[in-house]
């Protein structure tokens, strides 16, 4: 009895931990996202600065390729967009997981009493 | 204390692991605050550095190759520079464009290096307050809590709270409750107390209740040596004693005929006497006045009262005989009482106030929720009143034989007649058990003494009355039922 218990148990806290993980990786993942947003946001406002003389360049892998001063700006402010939808993606995930961890919790906790008290009896049986 | 003890205790972990926890995040944003400061150090050089390069066209510099190796070289297009402006993009332009973008960015490092010194500030005084709250629990340092148990507090309040009652609390209400029940016996006895009834303190109450209590001694001694003239001056059945609901159901059967509708009647007089306290009676026919129970009242040979459909809400009850008696009589009486009349302490005044004047004498006003009808009718009476009413009028009959006789007279004669023989009954209280008019309902011993001291001028009207009497009973007494007042004068007058 204490050890089919002690079995769920373990399944459980595996399941739980791995809740915990996707949560903070998703979470870290918003951060990332919010970071990218405010650069983005940054760079906007610099491309809007500029004049049409100056040359855009893009860096794509160890090559900086020419863009347009306008096909940049649009592409920033696709990047934006792309950028603001990933972050709202991300928080409802973020909520869903937590509810989850929180019900996995709850299951955790009463499994633990349950096995305390199988092992308090085992004891005492014993 | 142990739990005291506890509980600092306690309280000092969480405090101190607050205190940390605050710490922790005051040096978070120092080292962010580091940082920006560097950044904006590193803008700074930049800046400098590019408004000097545009100076020269050119410029010999020592090339780094690689990790270890220098080659000289020349710095061109000074015032070209490829700006990256984030996220991987990149962008050639002037250096004062540049420069303008590394202004960008240095605003950008202030307000993020403004925001974290703010938050520093806020987290550093939190730690101050947390270390002070720290020497506060532990009990170090010039801070001392202050602490109350709140049951002394909650007990001290109530304490505050109660009144001490310089007089009992029961007590004045039982004084209530007796002086109620004392000034119901006064009541019954005819006492002034049911005026007094009201808002009256518990020492009022008291000194109210001695007052009574002499008042009724000395109207109980009034009454002792009035009685005889007061039972004289009673014929009226108006104005007979006043006579109390309660003492007017003691009375005797004959009595109760009467004591329905002679208790409105003879209110205003019954009441009078009462009202004037420790007045002397004027008048020996108002009875009541003095404090002894004592009903007075006569013997009403003629019928007391005629009933007369004088319109829907008026209760015409006179008498013919009386009338005269009544007004002579009740002329001091409302002199007297007049004053006091107006005067209302009881619904019972109200009752006494309201009366229909007629032929002299105050009648009071029937109730409106009663139904006339029965009254105004004169031959549909089935109440013990109107049965006594019948009698009355049996007696109308023979009254009006005597009206000549009985008003030549003075009214005095007539009453004392009537007095004596009416003494014996119920002497109870004279101020309001009993109007003082029996209706007696066997009229041959009375109609006897009557028609031996009426004078024998009408000698054939005393025979007939005697057959009326004797006889028939019924037939006569229908004829002086429906008498108006109009012809009843007229008889009288005869």
């Amino acid at each position: 009895m204490a050890e089919a218990i002690q079995k769920k148990l373990k399944v459980e806290v595996e399941k739980y931990t791995q809740m915990q993980k996707d949560v903070s990786k998703s979470v870290s993942a918003r951060q990332k996202l919010e970071t990218q947003l405010a650069e983005n946001n940054i760079v906007k406002e610099e491309l809007d600065l500029l004049d049409t003389k100056n040359t855009v360049y893009k860096l794509i892998g160890p090559v900086l390729v020419k863009q347009d001063l306008d096909e940049a700006k649009a592409t920033v402010t696709k990047r934006l967009e792309y950028i603001n939808g990933e972050i709202q993606r991300y928080e409802t995930l973020l909520k869903d997981l937590e509810k989850k961890s929180d019900q996995h919790r709850e299951l955790l906790s009463g499994l633990q009493q349950e096995f305390q008290k199988a092992q308090g009896m085992a004891v005492g049986k014993v | 204390m142990a739990e005291k003890g506890k509980m600092s205790n306690e309280h000092l972990g969480g405090v101190a692991r607050l205190r940390e926890e605050q710490e922790k995040v005051v040096k978070d944003c120092e080292s962010r605050i580091q940082h920006w400061k560097k950044v904006s150090g590193d803008y700074e050089a930049l800046n400098d550095r590019l408004k000097t390069l545009p100076d020269q066209l050119s410029y010999d510099i020592t090339v780094p190759f690689g990790p270890l190796a220098f080659m000289p070289g020349k710095l061109v297009h000074t015032n070209e520079v490829t700006a990256l402006l984030g996220d991987n993009w990149f962008a050639k332009c002037s250096t004062k464009q540049a420069q303008k973008i590394v202004d960008h960015r240095m605003k950008y490092v202030k307000s993020e290096m403004d925001d974290l010194s703010k938050t520093m500030k806020n987290f550093e005084a939190r730690v101050g307050l947390t270390k002070d709250l720290e020497n506060i629990s532990s009990g170090k340092g010039d801070y001392i809590d202050i602490r109350e148990d709140s049951r002394n507090i909650e007990a001290a309040v109530t304490k505050g709270r109660k009144r001490i009652a310089h007089i009992p609390n029961s007590k004045p209400k039982l004084d209530a409750i007796l002086d109620l029940k004392e000034e119901e016996e006064i009541k019954v006895e005819g006492g002034d107390t049911e005026r007094r009834i009201g808002t009256i303190t518990e020492e009022e109450l008291w000194a109210r209740l001695d007052e009574l209590e002499k008042l009724e001694q000395q109207q109980d001694d009034q009454d002792r040596l009035s009685d005889n003239a007061d039972m004289n001056g009673d014929m009226n059945g108006e104005e007979s004693s006043s006579s109390e609901e309660e003492k007017e159901a003691d009375a005797a059967p004959p009595v109760n005929g009467q004591s329905v509708k002679p208790s409105w009647t003879s209110a205003p007089h019954s009441k009078k006497p009462p009202c004037k306290d420790s007045i002397a009676e004027e008048d020996d026919e108002e009875e009541e006045g003095h404090g002894l129970p004592t009903i007075l009242f006569s013997h009403t040979m003629e019928p007391k009262k005629v009933r007369i459909n004088t319109g829907k809400n008026t209760m015409l009850k006179f008498s013919e005989r009386k009338e005269q008696h009544s007004k002579k009589k009740k002329k001091n009486c409302l002199n007297n009482g007049h004053h006091e009349l107006h005067k209302i302490t009881t619904p019972v005044d109200i009752y006494r106030l309201f009366v229909d004047v007629k032929n002299g004498e105050p009648i009071p006003r029937k109730s409106i929720l009663k139904s006339r009808s029965r009254e105004n009718s004169v031959c549909s009476d089935t109440s013990e009143s109107s049965a006594a009413d019948f009698d009355e009028r049996r007696m109308i009959g023979r009254s009006f034989s005597h009206d000549d006789t009985t008003h030549s007279d003075t009214s005095d004669g007539l009453t004392e007649e009537d007095s004596p023989t009416a003494v014996p009954l119920h002497p109870a209280s004279r101020f309001e058990a009993f109007s003082g008019t029996v209706v007696e309902k066997d009229p041959m011993p009375t109609a006897v003494p009557h028609l031996t001291l009426a004078p024998p001028a009408l000698p054939t009207i005393m025979e007939r009355k005697q057959e009326e009497v004797a006889s028939e009973v019924a037939p006569p007494q229908e004829a002086p039922k429906r008498v108006s007042k109009f012809k009843a004068a007229r008889l009288q007058q005869k």
